[in-house]
């Protein structure tokens, strides 16, 4: 079966003033269409620069190199112009950050805001185009009078609702990509079970594909189908959600899953001590789209 | 024995759109060595709460004792001293341009604990009581790992010798790996040094395995108060059920359990 | 210091900027054993060269009374670098103080400590200088009280909206937990996180009181003759423009050089320093 997003041995090293460091090892990573995969993994395991990469953000930057192939959609994103990257951003693939207010630009009003990323897919868009349209998508994502909310501007609404405001902007040029890095860690945790609960519905809905780029487990267990554990810029296990938390392989996933506590009260998490096993060979459980 | 009392605490801000009640007519009593819990969203008040038990705000209404005495508006050393803090952000927690040692010794200076010339050895003691090697204290803080910043925060607290240890966020800025070192590490410090906490978190998981006793707060109020064990069996308010209920979650007893609570059977 | 080095030598223009400021610095240093005229600083006359265009005796040609420009260009340079020293060394504490003490406190301290830097700051910077000049003798020393008097709100600004910032920041809320004397927060925690900028901004303050220095001398307010100065040496040989155009270029180029080379630098130590967290 063909994929949206492939990704085939993907390095990536930052030059600094003491040399060369390397982030990323060499990262296969791929998605099929309207399928939700996670990214999981700590800080600094290169989760992050992976979906910047994707976006086409790390290739123009001066002091980073990257080798390998990511293909999306069928066009090569590390053989592309400049611009015509720029071009997929906001239009085939999205974006969703982890503090929405502070990826809302304050200076300009949603409406305002919605309109110009719809202008990047169609430049003759009028305003009462747009409003028609941003409206449609605000309504999907469940908030209560959208012609209110389109005339604000990002602090006069909250946390939650700029989250909202966020997915449907992300959503509103229908995109075949959608990726969420972190999306609501800033927020309260009930906030943050409402929006994901509507970004899992409003993708499947409309078919888009999600790289979900998370630290917590449990998050990722709720929302994704198919799971890549990463550790210091290396897969160490890949499978279905349910394999992979049902029967972790690697000892890197199962130190993280062992450490994180529980509800019903088991106790403190065991302590796992960082251990060669965590550098093992990658483990892949088999079923899912890929 | 209760150390902590919380009387009928109130905090009015008053802003240009009228009054805000950050905390209303708040009373609880830790006992000395519990761990109590402050669970609640933003908003909740339970950052003001904090800041009144540290005394960094003072309250509209209402009284803290400590140890049998009540805490005036403007503290002594003495309680300054007892009650200590943990912030949330181990980033912002350390000054960027003194080494740790500096810092951790801050305390010690302040107090003139042990004799001047003892104290760069008690500095170095404080470190590896929180499992660090003592030579970090030559280092400055941007060479250090969130985790290991964290620790610092809390050997700096620990070194002025409290009783009490307000504890904001200690963990959620961590990775899970991190954060379960951290957490056992403050499990450890509590019954060696016969501590007691204020644990202020959102993490209701963390909560769960670290706690003897839970307040829930919502809007300034406590809405629930009990034993954490009875909390997370059968809990009474529904706004303790609905935060329950958003807990993610990892494995099946988890879900089961959690699915079970939010309906409040 | 080395990896300083590396970062300033990494940029073109911080790297002139250092050479420039390393060559000012060490000809006005050693003016007196550089200069091919070293006499030339005081007033002395030698008619016999009066009025010369650059030559091989005297590469930047002469004055009306035959005195060499390169040498005193050079004297000129220990003069306006020891004034902006000075000028520095008593407007940087104070205003760092003031500054400091209204950014931590707040509350009355700030305001009635920063509406009084904002008179001072409403004033433009020269008719200041002049003013107090006017009232003064115009001297050195009171050229240099002048602009120290014109200069220190700049300080007490800049460090007052860095102490701010800072006084929101966890360690800050640390130290006051833990009760540290406020002496200790203003000027142990916070005042090294605001060194940065002063360095910054004293190196690229250098090159502008210079300027000013030159500018009163240029209205004849600040350094008076026979002493050399850049800017009463350009008011002098304005006089002459453009047939003796050699009188007023050099001691402009001097000035030019001096403020760009200070100007670059502080850039690089911005970056160096900037770079440091």
């Amino acid at each position: 079966m063909t994929h949206l997003l492939d990704i085939r041995d993907l390095h990536l090293a930052f030059k600094g003033l003491s040399g060369l460091t390397e982030v990323l090892h060499g990262i296969d990573l791929s998605i099929a269409a309207g399928e939700r995969v996670a990214l999981v993994g700590e800080s600094g395991s290169g989760k992050s620069v992976t979906a910047r990469i994707v976006l086409g953000l790390l290739q123009e930057m001066r002091n980073a190199r990257v080798t390998g192939r990511v293909a999306f959609d069928g066009a090569d994103v590390m053989t592309m112009a400049q611009k015509d990257r720029a071009a997929l951003r906001g239009t085939e693939m999205s974006m969703i950050f982890q503090d929405p207010t502070s990826s809302l630009n304050p200076t300009f009003t949603i409406g305002n805001q919605f309109a110009e990323v719809m202008r990047r897919r169609d430049p003759k868009l009028d305003q009462a185009a747009c409003d028609a349209r941003a409206t449609e998508m605000l309504t999907e994502v469940s908030i209560p009078d959208p012609g209110r909310v389109l005339a604000n501007y990002p602090f006069q609404l909250s946390g939650g609702m700029n989250q909202r405001v966020m997915i449907a902007m992300a959503l509103v040029n229908n995109p075949k990509l959608l990726l969420a890095d972190e999306p609501g860690t800033a927020l309260d945790v009930s906030v943050q079970a409402q929006t994901l609960r509507l970004m899992h519905d409003l993708v499947e809905k409309h078919h888009t594909a999600v790289l979900f780029i998370s630290h917590n487990l449990g998050v990722v267990r709720e929302f994704a189908d198919r799971v890549y554990v990463i550790y210091r810029g290396r897969i160490v296990e890949t499978g279905p959600t349910d394999a992979i938390f049902h029967s972790p392989g690697h000892a890197y996933t199962r130190a993280l899953m062992d450490a994180v506590p529980r509800i019903t009260g088991a106790g403190l998490p065991a302590v796992p001590e960082v251990s060669d096993d965590f550098l093992a060979p990658m483990v892949r459980h088999d079923g899912g789209a890929s | 024995m209760t150390l902590l009392s919380v009387q009928n605490l109130t905090k009015t801000f008053q802003t240009p759109s009228g009054p805000v009640h950050a905390v209303r007519d708040v009373s609880f009593e830790v006992e000395r060595g519990e761990c109590l819990a402050v669970v609640g969203e933003s908003g909740s008040g339970k950052t003001t709460l904090a800041n009144m038990i540290l005394g960094i705000l003072g309250a509209t209404s209402g009284e803290i004792r400590f140890d049998g005495a009540t805490l005036p508006a403007k503290r002594g050393p003495v309680h300054r001293r007892a009650i200590q803090f943990v912030q949330q952000n181990p980033l912002s927690a350390l000054n960027p341009k003194r080494n740790i040692g500096a810092s951790v010794r801050l305390g010690l200076d302040t107090y003139a604990i042990g004799p001047r010339a003892d104290r760069w050895l008690k500095v170095e003691e404080a470190l590896e009581e929180v499992g660090l090697p003592r030579e970090m204290r030559q280092r400055a803080p941007s060479s250090l790992s969130g985790g290991q910043r964290q620790r610092v925060g809390i050997a700096r607290a620990l070194a002025c010798e409290p009783e009490l240890v307000v504890l904001d966020e200690p963990t959620s800025a961590l990775d899970v790996l991190v954060q379960a070192r951290v957490l056992r590490l403050l499990n450890d410090l509590r019954a060696r040094k016969k501590l007691t906490y204020v644990f202020i978190t959102h993490d209701l998981a963390v909560v769960r395995n670290v706690a003897d006793r839970v307040a829930v707060f919502k809007a300034g109020q406590l809405v629930e108060l009990g034993r954490t064990e009875q909390i997370f069996s059968a809990p009474e308010h529904p706004y303790t059920r609905s935060l329950i209920g958003a807990v993610p979650v990892v494995d099946d007893a988890e879900l089961e359990l959690r699915n079970k609570l939010a309906e409040g059977t | 210091m080395t990896r300083a080095l590396r970062i300033i030598a990494a940029n073109p223009l911080s790297l002139t900027g250092l050479i420039l400021v390393l060559a000012i610095v060490l000809a006005a240093l050693f003016a007196p054993w550089i200069a091919p005229f070293p006499t030339h600083n005081s007033a002395v006359v030698d008619f016999a060269y009066a009025n010369s265009a650059p030559n091989g005796r005297n590469w930047m040609g002469t004055d009306l009374v035959g005195r060499d420009i390169f040498s005193r260009i050079l004297y000129a340079y220990r003069i306006s670098l020891g004034l902006g020293i000075v000028v520095l060394i008593i407007a940087t504490p104070i205003g760092t103080i003031v500054g400091l003490l209204a950014g931590y406190l707040g509350g009355w301290t700030e305001s009635v400590l920063m509406r009084l830097v904002d008179v001072f700051l409403s004033i433009p910077p020269l008719v200041l200088a002049i003013a107090v000049l006017g009232v003064l003798e115009p001297t050195l020393t009171n050229a240099m009280i002048a602009v120290t008097v014109m200069w220190w709100p700049w300080y007490a600004r800049l460090v007052y909206s860095i102490a701010r910032s800072e006084r929101e920041e966890g360690y800050v809320l640390a130290a006051e937990v833990i009760g540290a004397p406020t002496t200790h927060i203003a000027f142990r925690e916070i005042l090294p996180n605001c060194l940065p900028a002063i360095i910054t901004k004293m190196t690229l303050d250098m090159g502008f009181v210079i300027i000013i220095a030159s500018s009163l001398s240029f209205l004849g307010l600040g350094v008076q003759p026979p002493t050399p100065d850049l800017g009463s040496m350009v008011a002098e040989g304005a006089r002459y423009l453009p047939d003796s155009w050699w009188m007023t270029v050099f001691p402009g180029l001097a000035i030019l050089f001096a403020v760009f080379g200070f100007n670059l630098l502080g850039d690089g130590l911005r970056d160096v320093l900037g770079a440091d967290e």
